[in-house]
């Protein structure tokens, strides 16, 4: 590092922080958000209401999921929503090559997720596990399943905004976008952090 | 505190709460008291992204207090229907 980087460095404004009062990035998302929420907290509390009359049922097969699996994938998703954290505050700084470089670790760690979601799918569909095998794992299939379509449509939207901030279209006075996607991005995190020990680890 | 850094410190802490959610399922740990901690380590996840990843503690305070009842509420409400399953 030369002494020419190192007095940017010392000056380099702190990143400035959103209007008081304001959400970050376009509302329409918070709307799309708050409604996603929604929808799937009524689903994590019809889950836990139907356990109450298959409590037997639902402890045995919860037991055949991988927890370890389970646990990487959500330190995937929190480390990938820290990318996304230092991605905004990157473009905040008008660095642009930086808000695209912390981009592409979240969606590299996105595509770890998948992977590993992947791999944990086929093993239950190779052992003849579907949604009609039993309730439990119809909730686990349907939850996940739907959550991993969520982490698939983020992973499209931070490659979009990668791609934007890579040909210099956010600059540190107009980043709605990226922190319209970097929301979203979070949102995913937000909601595999109830269903990791929900559907995983609480019996 | 810089923003980095505090970010980086919130990083580490929801790494850390992780590995304990993890830890009691390894260990099997079942019961009201191990599934109240469970409850309560999401909740505590769930604040530290919406406040400070998502940026909502920079908000208006409704929007807070909404993610907070949401968390609140679906939490209260897992943790009714498992007392009811353990009765």
């Amino acid at each position: 590092m030369n002494l020419c980087t190192l007095a940017i460095q010392q000056f380099e404004p702190e990143p400035a922080q959103p209007a008081d009062g304001a959400l970050p990035g376009d509302l329409a998302i918070w709307i799309f958000i708050l409604a996603e929420m929604l929808a799937f907290g009524v689903l994590f509390v019809v889950y836990a209401f139907t356990r109450v009359h298959n409590v037997e049922l639902f402890n045995e097969s919860q037991l055949t999921l991988s927890r370890t699996s389970g646990a990487i994938n959500t330190l995937a998703l929190i480390t990938s929503s820290y990318c996304v954290v230092r991605a905004v505050s990157a473009i905040r700084r008008g660095a642009s090559q930086g808000c695209a470089n912390w981009l592409i670790g979240a969606l590299l760690l996105g595509g770890v997720f998948v992977a590993i979601k992947m791999m944990e799918f086929h093993a239950k569909f190779a052992a003849g596990i579907t949604l009609s095998t039993n309730t439990f794992y119809m909730f686990y299939l349907a939850l996940t399943f739907f959550h991993f379509m969520h982490v698939l449509m983020g992973m499209v939207i931070l490659a979009c905004v990668i791609l934007k901030a890579r040909r210099g279209g956010y600059s540190r006075h107009d980043y709605v976008g990226v922190e319209t996607g970097a929301s979203f991005w979070h949102m995913v995190d937000l909601l595999w952090i109830i269903l990791f020990p929900l559907v995983y680890i609480i019996h | 505190m810089k923003t980095d850094t505090f970010s980086t410190f919130i990083w580490l802490a929801l790494v850390g709460l992780t590995i304990t959610t993890w830890r009691i399922g390894e260990t099997g740990l079942a019961g009201k008291g191990a599934m109240l901690a469970l409850l309560v380590i999401a909740l505590i996840k769930g604040q530290m992204v919406a406040n400070y990843f998502m940026g909502v503690r920079h908000a208006y305070w409704g929007w807070r207090a909404l993610v907070l009842v949401y968390f609140i509420l679906v939490g209260g409400l897992i943790a009714a229907a498992y007392l009811m399953g353990v009765q």
